[in-house]
């Protein structure tokens, strides 16, 4: 009797190559680390709606050269260290073709490096961080949504249109993040001639925004900008409200200051704020209509930008391995330079220097709880220079 | 001149709301250890269990006054259950420190799980029952914070008199000063205890729901004030009512008051240096503890 389970686990083993090659008449498989607890759980949702929508999409009309897609997620609770693991893991055990997902800019690069070493291709659809695709760029890593410098870019033409010669106060938060965006903004809305007045950094997780309240009213701004995020984002808006900080002052910010899942705490104080981004779901579109339809009806949610470019990150997968007319790693990547594929924002393109993705972007405005779009820059005006060296 | 009122001044009464804030959550802990002889690792999570509670009532259509009346004595109640239901059974334990400490730091992280689950982990919003802001000599002070000020100050006097003043506080300080032989005069020091861990938990309540306006809600907030309030109790005397608010105010104003010309991210070590320095120098604090000389 043990003999013979030996044997079929023998002969289970065998056959495990076999599996393997065959592999290639089965699903397309991509693998999705994301957190789905933990400080990011709201966007890990926002991802796998999007996913969701696409594959459900994609599989429908047929998959990718008649190849279903599989999605295979792992929880990767907002640690960079666990995103790595997890990583691994669907590498070796799942074999997946693909990864996707990665939220916070740490995963993100960490990841890419276990892309790197196995061989395989990685998008990210959420990170900021200009460095993913300029100095700390990989040959396996690609970014489909917009940077941090591109939000800047189309916040800084905004402010330069609307407010011209702006004397400008800068709160962040004093972490790497926080610090990187409050100098690409400078950067860019200095070089359209905004003057600076002053700048504080508080603690990540600061509780009471007061003592700053000071310095900012001596400074006399005429526009306040801040990359502040979360739950310090509500914290600072209610607190600016309740000592008069932001009247007759413009407040601006980055991209993940007001989210979806904060607005509703900072309520009607978060009216009028402005920040440039890559997606707002008024853009009036018939495909962008089409798609928000389709997202609110299947996840009883509306999409941000983490969930539609996370929707448009399998169809970026799709467009490249029907041009590559395979899977291979060395195949794949060429097609994805330059290519050029559909997404509820319009037509993006893959900038082969770099692997940053060129797409229009947005200034909105809160407005009653909704994001109404004030500005627009072109692809080519926001995108900035190729910094990437290592390719 | 001009320095003195527009830039020291805010800064010492911001200093100062938030001293109040901090001096509420540290009289919660200071009592309970005083008593207790337990360091309350939960506090924090209480703190936010509070501001939830009013949440929930505000959204059952409460106005906000109901909800700061209603949540100290519903939170009572939880710390009365918490004391009797958890840390009673191992308090009589030979390894009391460390096991009231591992119990209260795993109750503190079931409590931010439990909350999450029913509350979302989305930050939450109070608004402000009192608008507007009042300007003196040509400075902003929201009403709001003026209120907790205030409130906040009356609160600490309350709980003064009633510690020192009340036949109720002579119970408390004599159990806290030799349990044995206060019960051997006929109090139920075993009501006495729990009864205590409920009011300190009520505090820590009544700081959440007071403190949700300006510092919204969120099922971490819990970490917010409990390591400032750990510092405040330490350096004050552990145990110590005087110590506590004597040291809560003290620390505040150097934070506020530093952030001038310091980083702001240095005042946390600035304040946890303090702490070592204290404790080298006297272990025990500045004020002795409760129901002790």
């Amino acid at each position: 009797m043990n003999r013979f389970a030996l044997g079929t686990i023998a002969a289970a083993l065998l056959a495990l190559p076999m599996f393997a090659s065959a592999q290639n008449a089965g699903p397309i498989r991509i693998g999705v680390v994301t957190p789905l607890t933990g400080t990011y759980a709201g966007i890990g949702a926002q991802v796998k709606f999007g996913l969701e929508l696409a594959l459900k999409e994609i599989n429908a009309s047929g998959g990718v050269m008649g190849r279903k897609l599989e999605l295979i997620y792992e929880d990767e609770e907002a640690n960079p260290a666990i995103a790595v693991q997890k990583a691994e893991k669907l590498f070796d055990v799942n074999k997946v073709d693909f990864l996707t997902g990665t939220v916070n800019s740490g995963a993100t690069l960490a990841v890419g490096q276990v892309a790197e070493r196995a061989g395989k291709l990685m998008a990210t659809t959420v990170s900021f961080a200009d460095s993913i695709t300029a100095d700390k760029c990989s040959p396996n890593v690609f970014r489909v949504n917009a940077r941090a410098g591109m939000q800047s870019a189309a916040l800084a033409d905004w402010l330069a249109k609307t407010k011209p010669n702006a004397s400008v106060f800068y709160l962040g938060p004093d972490y790497e993040m926080g610090r990187s965006t409050v100098a690409a903004f400078k950067t860019a809305a200095e070089g359209k001639g905004a003057k600076t007045v002053g700048e504080v950094f508080a603690p990540l997780g600061n509780k009471d925004y007061s003592p700053f309240f000071g310095q900012i009213r001596a400074a006399q701004p005429q526009v306040i900008y801040t990359s502040v995020a979360g739950n310090d984002t509500v914290r600072l808006f209610t607190q600016m409200a309740e000592f008069g900080i932001a009247r007759n002052v413009q407040v601006v910010g980055a991209s993940g200051t007001v989210t979806s899942q904060n607005l509703g705490a900072i309520g009607k104080a978060a009216d009028g704020f402005v920040t440039g981004v890559g997606y707002a779901i008024t853009i009036d579109t018939p495909e962008n209509r089409k798609f928000v339809a389709d997202f609110v009806s299947m996840n009883k949610d509306a999409p941000d930008l983490y969930g539609t470019d996370s929707y448009g990150v399998l169809y970026f997968y799709k467009a490249a391995v029907e041009k590559a007319k395979s899977t291979e790693t060395d195949k794949v990547r060429t097609a994805m330079r330059g290519l050029q594929w559909k997404t509820p924002q319009g037509v993006k393109t893959l900038r082969a220097g770099d692997h940053q993705a060129m797409q229009d972007m947005y200034a909105v405005k809160v407005d009653g709880g909704r994001f109404e779009i004030v500005g627009k820059v072109a692809a080519d005006a926001a995108i900035g220079p190729d910094l990437c060296t290592k390719f | 001149m001009d320095w003195l009122h527009f830039v020291l001044a805010p800064q010492v009464i911001n200093g100062l709301s938030i001293g109040v804030a901090v001096v509420l959550m540290a009289l919660g802990l200071t009592i309970i250890f005083g008593l207790l002889d337990v360091i309350n690792m939960a506090h924090g999570e209480f703190y936010a269990i509070g501001a939830y509670v009013a949440v929930a009532l505000i959204a059952a259509g409460l106005p906000f006054w109901w909800a700061l009346a209603l949540t100290p004595p519903l939170m009572a109640v939880i710390g009365y259950a918490t004391e009797r239901g958890l840390i009673q059974r191992v308090f009589h334990s030979g390894d009391r420190h460390t096991l009231t400490l591992l119990l209260t730091f795993g109750l503190s992280i079931v409590v931010e799980d439990v909350l999450k689950l029913i509350f979302g982990a989305n930050p939450l919003r109070i608004d402000a029952p009192i608008e507007g802001a009042t300007e003196m000599l040509g400075l902003f002070f929201p009403n709001y914070r003026l209120f907790v000020m205030l409130f906040g100050a009356m609160v600490i006097a309350a709980v003064w008199i009633l510690v020192f003043r009340t036949s109720l506080g002579a119970m408390v300080r004599a159990a806290a000063y030799d349990r044995h032989m206060t019960a051997s005069l006929g109090v139920p020091v075993n009501v006495v205890y729990a009864a205590t861990f409920a009011f300190g938990v009520a505090l820590a309540g009544l700081a959440g729901v007071l403190l949700a306006p300006i510092y919204s809600v969120f099922p971490t907030m819990g970490t917010d004030f409990v390591l400032i309030a750990f510092s405040v109790v330490i350096i004050g005397g552990m145990g110590s009512i005087k110590g506590a608010v004597i040291a809560g105010l003290v620390l505040t104003q150097i934070q506020s008051i530093s952030s001038l010309w310091i980083s702001p991210v240095w005042s946390d070590p600035l304040l946890f240096g303090i702490m070592v320095v204290v404790l080298m120098w006297r272990p025990q604090g500045l004020f002795g503890r409760l129901g002790h000389g």
